[in-house]
């Protein structure tokens, strides 16, 4: 039996122990990098759950004009509880859509002056989650037709700046994941430089003896590479009671106002990362040590 | 394989030799032919040398400082490689090994050197150890010839200790245990005796003897008179790039005309 992991295992934890300073140095500014990396992905898995939950509302507000009659109310509701994938019907009054405004989003009364004219009445349309954009459109196209109505709101529209918004958080994203890389080789590469140097006579040692330039190099990787999973897992860490603190403060409004509860990462984004960490870490030291020293 | 049904303790195969055929032990351990070695153009080191060493020999290599005495070890273990030349160690040309095959090279020979070469940080044991752990043997061999080792240099008891301590004649101890350790088939020495005291060095030489009487080839490069004269030896004098073969020792005015009076009286 080779006992060459050990031995390997052990250079490595006598290298983190000697020069431990250097690496909780090494590991601070990683996690700097990581948690940049980290925000940006919370943030994004946070607005696609947004977008997810709009682009389920499957809702669509059906204004009237005032000149509507009841007669044209009962018309239009019989009308639109025939389409296909249209679930509720429901007629809201410009008194009721004032009483709601009230409720909802005004109370403390500063605009109770209002008349009631001043908010449409409507008809609140629930339609299926599964019909598709190219449906809905089609629905708001032929109730924009009718005399009665005055226009259609959809939410659409928020839903397609919600997903420019995802969208520009991936591109955010993707570029920190850039940095984040080079840090990672910079930082670590940096490091394992220095720590080979300070261990020189170590590794003149190990030319000597007949070491290859594997058995010389695996400890340094094994200390990049725990360099970067604890890099990751301090950003991921640190990120988290951050996220906890501001979660305490603000959760009930936030999850009223946007209908989405705020979460944190999901375990797979975490794992990733800390895998991704150690990865790029062995890397930047396998790269870092590409001209050993020659006896 | 044993014939009494016995299981055989683990020893493990360290001399590349013993994969050749019968007729590598016949070779010489080391055939120089022609070596050429230079570092500035037009000042070479060594110049068409030739020398033939055979397995088990104890030679002394000396010379005045620059004749390239260590050259001449850096180039066998390939820490140099020739300019022209060939340098055959059980048969196989040096410089034509490949990068990859430098390491297994490195297991066959053992070093030892002025400076000592130990790793500071690490003990005694771990100094010595780090030979065979490179080998990939299991913990407990390893440890069963480390003590060993240590043993046979007199340092037994004091594997825990950190090498930096310790004084110059037992890092050079430290050393050679190191480099015997693994049983190379060649033991270099390149001035192992020049940061020691007289007497300390005669202790150290006379420790090489009896590394040589186990068999080991042992080559001693050294610019210490009192130690050629000490014991009649194979000499080999470097001296204007070639080599100049003593067979049987050398007298004390050959010495002082061959090296142009450089040498410490």
């Amino acid at each position: 039996m080779f006992d060459l992991s050990s031995a390997t295992t052990r250079r490595a934890k006598r290298g983190l122990r000697r020069e431990w300073r250097l690496h909780v140095l090494s590991v601070f500014s990683l996690s700097v990098a990581f948690v940049c990396l980290a925000a940006s992905l919370l943030v994004v898995t946070n607005l696609q759950a947004i977008e997810r939950r709009w682009a389920r509302a499957g809702r669509a507000s059906v204004y009237l004009k005032d000149d509507a009659t009841s007669a044209d109310v009962t018309q239009l509701k019989d009308a639109l509880a025939k389409v296909p994938g249209v679930t509720a019907v429901r007629y809201v009054s410009s008194g009721q859509a004032r009483d709601q405004f009230a409720k909802d989003d005004d109370p403390k009364g500063a605009l109770a002056a209002l008349p009631a004219e001043a908010f449409p009445a409507s008809i609140e349309v629930d339609v299926q989650a599964d019909v598709t954009d190219e449906g809905l459109a089609d629905i708001v196209s032929k109730l924009e037709k009718l005399p009665a109505v005055d226009g259609v709101e959809t939410y659409q529209s928020w839903t397609e700046r919600l997903a420019r918004l995802v969208r520009g958080g991936v591109a955010a994203s993707a570029v920190l994941a850039v940095i984040v890389l080079l840090s990672v080789l910079a930082v670590v590469g940096s490091t394992m430089r220095f720590v080979l140097q300070r261990r020189r006579a170590e590794v003149e040692v190990l030319r000597l003896v007949g070491a290859t330039d594997s058995f010389v190099k695996a400890p340094f990787v094994i200390e990049g590479s725990l360099q970067g999973a604890l890099g990751a897992t301090v950003a991921v860490a640190l990120l988290g009671a951050m996220f906890l603190i501001v979660h305490s403060r603000i959760d009930g409004e936030l999850a009223m106002l946007i209908g989405v509860e705020p979460s944190f990462l999901p375990w797979p984004f975490v794992l990733g990362m800390v895998a991704l960490g150690a990865i790029l870490g062995a890397a930047a030291a396998s790269l870092g040590l590409r001209r050993l020293v020659q006896v | 394989m044993p014939d009494n049904g016995e299981a055989r303790p683990f020893r493990p195969k360290l001399r590349a030799g013993a994969r050749f055929g019968a007729d590598a032990a016949q070779r010489p351990i080391l055939l120089f032919e022609d070596v050429y070695k230079s570092y500035r153009p037009g000042a070479p080191v060594l110049r068409g040398m030739n020398l033939v060493i055979e397995r088990g020999e104890f030679v002394f290599f000396t010379g005045a400082s620059g004749a390239g005495k260590s050259t001449l070890l850096r180039l066998l273990y390939r820490a140099e490689t020739v300019d022209e030349g060939r340098i055959l160690f059980m048969g196989r040309d040096v410089a034509r090994l490949t990068p990859d095959s430098v390491p297994f090279l490195r297991r066959n020979i053992g070093c030892v050197f002025q400076d000592f070469k130990l790793a500071g940080a690490w003990s005694v044991y771990e100094n010595v150890a780090i030979t065979l752990e490179v080998l990939g043997l299991p913990q407990r061999l390893i440890r069963a010839r480390a003590s060993e080792a240590l043993d046979r240099v007199g340092l037994s008891g004091r594997g825990s200790d950190p090498a930096a301590v310790l004084s110059g004649g037992e890092q050079q101890r430290v050393a050679i245990a190191r480099a015997i350790v693994g049983e190379p088939a060649l033991l270099l020495a390149d001035e192992p005796t020049g940061n020691l005291d007289p007497q300390l060095a005669i202790d150290i030489l006379g420790l090489f003897e009896e590394i040589n009487e186990s068999g080991t080839t042992v080559l001693f490069a050294t610019h210490d008179r009192s130690l050629l004269e000490l014991r009649s030896r194979r000499i080999v004098v470097l001296d204007n790039g070639k080599a100049v073969d003593v067979r049987s020792g050398i007298a004390p005015e050959t010495i002082e005309s061959d090296f142009d009076n450089e040498l410490p009286v």
